[in-house]
């Protein structure tokens, strides 16, 4: 079964937005996102997938989402 | 004391100047006193989505520049209780107006009006700015496409950046077969990205087209989008009404079809 093109416009907005939120490159998005787990990651024991990392308007959000959590 | 509500968008084409128009027009026949001012310099429009574009001599850069009082530039548009339309100038430019010029404008007449509604040009730059130097809110206007959300996104940014709080949705032209079937995002959808607070939803209806080649409201009770907008009105004034559900099936014939599908599931 093929996509929906409504799931491929979410996806393609949610990348643009996100670039858009801070004014860099889509690219430059995912190296911030491996930056900041390597960061976190040098001071606690901790999973990529447990790093939750959401851009929003005015902030961005870093959630721990591990077991004793 | 009135409420000054920009009515803005990023992209253009999407119904600003529409939903201006007929928000204005829904406001009055509630009895509100209203002042609808089209703050698009060099693109004059909303007259003519009004109908009221052989009525113009004086405009926005007149009263501005002091050329004519704003009673002479005010155009009252009889059909209506107590609508006025202070139209733009179609031969200057974005340059013409400071954002403190309109600032001070709108400070000398918010008193007079219940609300006073400024639409918007597309775009980001100075045309942008002077619209939103003096508004109290704003409504962003998109419709479910992606350079459509994404524009409304930067906007909804920059109106935050400038102070403005209280910033509410209105999702345009949703086409409820095309939602129905996976290839237009919901109502939800768009709503969740944007993370902004929803004033209403206005249907693809074609009597929009129709009520705009003639210059006439289609606020009212007489079509989809009609009714949409007039809820609205309802809204801004503060009335509790609950969004519309599009995604319900009402005709008899899908009704039956969903019945058809839902025994299929089993």
């Amino acid at each position: 079964m093929s996509v929906s093109s409504v799931s491929i416009a979410k996806e393609r907005l949610r990348n643009l937005l996100v670039s858009d939120r801070i004014q860099c490159t889509p690219d430059a998005v995912e190296r911030l996102t491996t930056d900041l787990y390597h960061t976190v990651s040098k001071y606690m024991e901790i999973e990529q997938e447990d790093l939750d990392i959401k851009i929003t308007r005015n902030d961005i959000h870093i959630r721990y989402m591990g077991e004793n959590n | 004391m009135g409420e000054v509500i920009v009515i803005t968008s990023g992209k253009g084409g999407v119904g600003k100047t529409t939903t201006t128009a007929n928000i204005g027009i829904g406001l009055s026949e509630l009895e509100k006193k209203v002042m609808v001012i089209d703050t698009d310099l060099g693109l004059r429009n909303l007259d003519v989505v009004m109908g009221l574009e052989n009525r113009i001599v004086y405009n926005i850069v007149d009263v501005i520049e002091g050329n004519c009082r704003l009673k002479q530039a005010l155009i009252k548009d009889k059909r209506f209780p107590e609508l006025y339309l202070l139209p733009s100038a179609q031969t200057r430019d974005k340059s013409s107006v400071s954002p403190e010029q309109m600032r001070k404008l709108i400070d000398d007449i918010r008193e007079d009006y219940d609300y006073i509604l400024l639409d918007c040009p597309a775009g980001i730059e100075q045309g942008f700015q002077n619209a939103i130097a003096g508004a109290d809110r704003s409504i962003i206007v998109t419709t479910p496409e992606v350079s459509a959300i994404r524009d409304a996104d930067r906007i909804i940014g920059l109106l935050e950046m400038s102070g403005i709080r209280r910033n509410e949705l209105i999702i345009n032209r949703l086409r409820i077969d095309m939602v129905k079937r996976g290839d237009m995002m919901s109502v939800e959808d768009v709503t969740e990205i944007l993370a902004v607070d929803l004033l209403g939803v206005i249907p693809d209806d074609e009597q929009v087209v129709i009520a705009t080649n003639q210059g006439e409201p289609v606020v009212g009770e007489e079509s989809l989008a009609g009714k949409s907008y007039l809820n609205i009105c309802r809204r801004l004034t503060g009335e509790e009404i609950p969004m519309e559900d599009f995604m319900k099936p009402d005709g008899i014939l899908e009704r039956i079809s969903s019945l058809f599908h839902r025994n299929q599931g089993v």
